[in-house]
C-alpha cells in the first residue's frame, strides 16, 4: 500500500502546483487599486530620471526564454539597467522557449508570475484574456516614452482595446541561404519574384546535388502567410475556428513539401530531430542551401555558419498581401506584480534607450525605436545591418498583421507538428492529413466560443 | 488529575516529534492527493478557477481520446517488455557477482553505477547520441555488415531505446537479487552436490524457489516505476513523444496535456486511471504469487 502512496505522490505531483490556485485567486484584486495610484505617481518620478531621492528597494523579477547569448546580452542590460537605477535589484528567470511556457503557466495559476514577461503572439490572449497581464495603455507617454514609436508597432500588442504587451522588436519571414551552396544546384541568384512552382523546381535538385534544400517551414507560420496569399487567414477572428475551410488550401501547401521530404531534397523528421542546436543545424554544416524563418533569426546563424549568408524573400504570388511585420515578443507586465511602474519603467529602458539597445542589437527583433535605430545601426554588424534593410524594406512591402493567435494556439501548432510529421513519414496522405487538421484543429478552437 | 495531563503530554510529545513527517506528509502528499481527485472531476485551465464536469474527463479519455489509448499501448509495451527484461540482466550479473573474487567489490560498485546516474537527464542525453544516424550503435552495426537502424525514424525502434535504457539500469533490482542470493544457506547447495545435482539443476530447483519472495518483490516496484517512467522518453523525444507518438509513454502525455496544453482536469483525470491500472496489475501479482512464491516458513 505504502507503495501505491508513493507512485500517487510521483505521479500527481504535476498537480499540486496547480492546487494552490484556489486560494491565491483573490490576490489580483489587490494589485490593480495600487496600480492606478502607481500611474499617476510614476508620471512626476519618471521625469525626474534618476529619482535620487532615496526610492525604496524594489526586486523585479525579469522572465524570458531564449539561447546562451541572448542570456549573456540580456544579463549585461540588466546589470546596466541596476547601476542606473541602484534602487532596483532584477532578478532574472530564463529557460528555453519549450521550458519557458511549461514554467509560466503554474506560476500564473499561484498568482506568482515574474513582474515582466516576454509573451510571444501564440500566448498573448490566452494570457491577458484570463487576467493575468496588465494593460500597459495608461503607462504609455508617462512611463513608457512613445515619441519615437509608431503607432502600428504599438498596436501589435493589443487584444481588443487592451494593450496586453508592449511590443520588443519587429519581425518578418524570409528565406536565408548560403549562396555558394546554391551555385551547386547550377543557380546563381534567386528571381527576385519567385513564385511557389519556381520555388519546387529548384529545391527539387538539391539531392542530385548531394544537398538538402531547405528544412521545411514551421506550418503555423508559413502556411499563415500562404493562407494569407490566397485571401483567407489561419485563424477566425473571434477564434473560435479555422479561418479557412477549403482542405484543398492545406493539400497546395503541404502535399508538395511533403513529396520534396520523399524525394530527399528536404531531411525526414527523424533527421530533424537529432539536431541539437544551431551548432549543427544542416545548413550550418553545409548540407542545407537554406532555411525558411524569421529575420531576427538570421543573425544567430550568421554567426554559427561563419561564412557569408544571404536573405531572400517569400515566394509569391500576392507576396505583399501575405507578407506581414510581427512583433517578435512582447514584454509583459503580470496582474500580480506589486512594483507595475517600476516595471514599466525597465520596459521603458528596454525600447528606448540607446546603449541597452548597442548590447540587444536585433537579436529580439529590429527595434520600435525609429531613433534607437538611426543611433545604433552605424554600429552593427554587415549582417545585422542587412536585417534592419530588410524589415525596413518589408515596412513598404506588406500588409497588416492577423490579431495575436487565439488561446489554445498551441496545441493547434502541436497537431500541426503531428500531421505534418506524419506527411512527412509518408504515413499520412495531405488529403487525409487535410482533413483530420481541420477537425481536431476546429474542436480545440471551439472551447474558446 | 495531573496524571492525565501527563499522559495527554506525552501524547502531544509524540505529535511534536513526528511532525516534521506528519506535516510532510499532510502537505506535500495527502493534500496534493485531494486536490487530484478533486481536479479530475473539473475543467481546469490554470487560469480561471477550476468548473465542475463531473465525470466527463474520463468519458472524454475512453471514448474521445485516441491519443489516450496509443499512450496506453506504448506504456504496455515498454513495461511487459522493459520489466522482464530488467529483471533477468539483474539476475543474471547478481549471480554472476555472487562469488568470491578479491575485485568483487569493484564490480559490484560497477555495474551498480548506471542505477544511480541512470535517471538523470545527462544519460538520456548520451542515449540520444548512441542512438543518432551517425551514433555508436550503428556504427557497431555497420562493423559486423549490418544495415544502419534509423532508430528515431521508427516508433517501435525509438521505445527500444527507451527499453533498452531501462534495462542497462538494472542495479537495485540486482543489488537486491544479491542480498537474496546471499540468503541461501550454502548446505543447501553442499547437499544438493554431493547428490551429484549439476550447476543447472542447483539453479532450478534450489536457487530459484529460494529466490521467488526477492523475485516478487522486484517485479513488483519494478513494474510500478515503468509505468511512472517520465524522464527518458521525455529527453530523448525533446519531450513531444514522436517518432509518430512512438515513446509517447503515459506519464508523458499526461504531462503534455497538463503543462503544454494546460488541460490539468484531464491530466488528473488521467493519473487516476494509471492509478487504477497499477493497482490492478499489483494485485494481480498478489494473487497469483501464491502459486509461484516459496516461503521457507511454510511447511507443506
Amino acid at each position: 500500500m505504502l507503495l501505491l502512496t508513493a507512485l500517487l505522490a510521483i505521479a500527481l505531483a504535476a498537480c499540486g502546483g496547480g492546487a494552490k490556485s484556489g486560494g491565491g485567486g483573490g490576490n489580483g484584486g489587490e494589485g490593480s487599486p495600487q496600480a492606478s495610484g502607481n500611474a499617476s505617481g510614476g508620471s512626476s518620478d519618471g521625469s525626474s530620471g534618476g529619482g535620487t531621492k532615496d526610492p525604496e528597494p524594489v526586486t523585479l523579477r525579469v522572465a524570458w526564454w531564449g539561447s546562451q547569448p541572448r542570456h549573456d546580452y540580456t544579463l549585461q542590460v540588466i546589470e546596466m539597467y541596476q547601476q542606473k537605477y541602484p534602487h532596483v535589484k532584477i532578478e532574472p528567470e530564463y529557460a528555453n522557449f519549450d521550458d519557458y511556457w511549461k514554467k509560466l503557466a503554474p506560476q500564473a495559476a499561484a498568482n506568482d508570475l515574474p513582474d515582466i514577461i516576454q509573451m510571444d503572439i501564440s500566448y498573448i490572449s490566452q494570457y491577458g484574456g484570463n487576467g493575468q497581464l496588465e494593460d500597459l495603455t495608461p503607462y504609455l507617454g508617462s512611463i513608457i516614452n512613445i515619441d519615437h514609436i509608431s503607432e502600428n508597432a504599438i498596436s501589435g500588442g493589443k487584444i481588443g482595446d487592451k494593450l496586453y504587451g508592449f511590443n520588443i522588436g519587429v519581425n518578418t519571414i524570409q528565406f536565408q541561404y548560403d549562396p555558394e551552396l546554391l551555385k551547386r544546384l547550377g543557380v546563381d541568384t534567386l528571381d527576385e519574384n519567385w513564385t511557389w512552382d519556381d520555388y519546387y523546381e529548384l529545391a527539387g535538385k538539391a539531392s542530385e546535388a548531394g544537398l538538402y534544400f531547405d528544412s521545411g517551414f514551421r506550418p503555423e507560420v508559413f502556411f499563415g502567410y500562404y493562407l494569407r496569399t490566397k485571401g483567407q487567414h489561419l485563424y477566425s477572428p473571434d477564434g473560435t475556428s479555422l479561418g479557412y475551410d477549403d482542405d484543398q488550401l492545406f493539400i497546395d501547401f503541404f502535399a508538395p513539401l511533403a513529396k520534396l521530404v520523399a524525394d530527399g531534397d528536404a531531411p525526414t523528421p527523424d533527421v530533424k530531430a537529432q539536431v541539437k542546436g544551431l551548432e549543427d543545424d544542416l545548413l550550418v554544416k553545409g548540407q542545407q542551401v537554406g532555411i525558411w524563418q524569421w529575420t531576427n533569426q538570421f543573425v544567430a546563424l550568421q554567426q554559427v555558419a561563419n561564412r557569408p549568408l544571404e536573405m531572400h524573400h517569400m515566394p509569391g504570388p500576392n507576396r505583399e498581401q501575405g507578407l506581414y511585420l510581427k512583433p517578435s515578443m512582447y514584454f509583459s507586465i503580470s496582474k500580480n506584480s506589486k512594483h507595475k511602474e517600476e516595471a514599466a519603467r525597465f520596459i521603458d529602458f528596454w525600447v528606448n534607450d540607446i546603449e541597452a539597445n548597442k548590447l540587444i542589437k536585433g537579436d529580439r527583433g529590429v527595434p520600435v525605436n525609429s531613433q534607437v535605430i538611426e543611433a545604433v545601426k552605424p554600429t552593427l554588424d554587415p549582417a545585422l545591418v542587412k536585417v534592419f534593410d530588410y524589415v525596413a524594406w518589408a515596412q513598404e512591402n506588406s500588409s497588416p498583421m492577423d490579431p495575436p493567435d487565439p488561446p489554445g494556439a498551441a496545441e493547434v501548432i502541436a497537431l500541426f507538428k503531428e500531421v505534418t510529421e506524419a506527411m512527412d513519414f509518408g504515413k499520412l496522405s495531405p488529403e487525409d492529413a487535410a482533413k483530420r487538421f481541420r477537425e481536431e484543429a476546429n474542436a480545440i478552437l471551439a472551447k474558446n466560443k | 488529575m495531573s496524571m492525565r495531563f501527563a499522559a495527554w503530554r506525552e501524547t502531544l510529545t509524540g505529535y511534536a516529534f513526528i511532525s516534521p513527517f506528519l506535516l510532510g506528509f499532510l502537505i506535500f502528499t495527502a493534500f496534493p492527493i485531494a486536490a487530484s481527485l478533486y481536479l479530475s472531476f473539473t475543467d481546469y485551465n490554470l487560469f480561471s478557477p477550476p468548473s465542475w464536469v463531473g465525470l466527463e474527463q474520463y468519458q472524454t479519455m475512453f471514448t474521445g481520446d485516441p491519443k489516450f489509448w496509443k499512450s496506453l499501448r506504448v506504456t504496455f509495451i515498454y513495461v511487459f517488455a522493459g520489466v522482464p527484461l530488467r529483471l533477468s540482466f539483474a539476475l543474471l550479473v547478481a549471480l554472476l557477482l555472487n562469488r568470491a573474487s578479491r575485485a568483487i567489490g569493484v564490480y559490484r560498485t560497477v555495474y551498480y553505477l548506471p542505477s544511480i546516474i541512470g535517471g538523470s537527464v545527462a544519460v538520456s542525453i548520451m542515449w540520444r547520441n548512441l542512438y543518432g544516424d551517425e551514433g555508436v550503435i550503428n556504427k557497431a552495426l555497420n562493423f559486423f555488415g549490418l544495415e544502419s537502424v534509423r532508430w528515431f525514424a521508427d516508433p517501435l525502434a525509438a521505445l527500444w531505446m527507451l527499453i533498452t535504457l531501462s534495462v542497462w539500469q538494472f542495479g537495485s533490482s540486482m543489488l537486491i537479487f544479491l542480498a537474496g542470493l546471499k540468503n541461501i544457506p550454502p548446505s543447501l547447495y553442499e547437499a544438493a552436490s554431493v547428490d551429484g545435482a549439476n550447476v543447472l539443476q542447483r539453479f532450478i530447483r534450489i536457487t530459484m524457489p529460494m529466490l521467488t519472495p526477492v523475485v516478487l518483490f522486484n517485479l513488483i516496484m519494478q513494474t510500478i516505476a515503468a509505468f511512472m517512467t517520465f524522464i527518458p522518453a521525455y529527453i530523448i523525444s525533446k519531450g513531444e513523444g514522436g517518432p509518430l507518438d512512438g515513446t509517447l509513454l503515459y506519464s508523458l502525455y499526461l504531462f503534455r496535456r497538463a503543462f503544454v496544453f494546460y488541460d490539468m482536469g484531464y491530466a488528473a483525470a488521467m493519473a487516476w486511471v494509471l492509478l487504477a491500472i497499477v493497482a490492478l496489475l499489483t494485485a494481480l501479482v498478489f494473487f497469483t504469487s501464491k502459486y509461484w512464491v516459496f516461503y521457507e516458513t511454510k511447511e507443506d
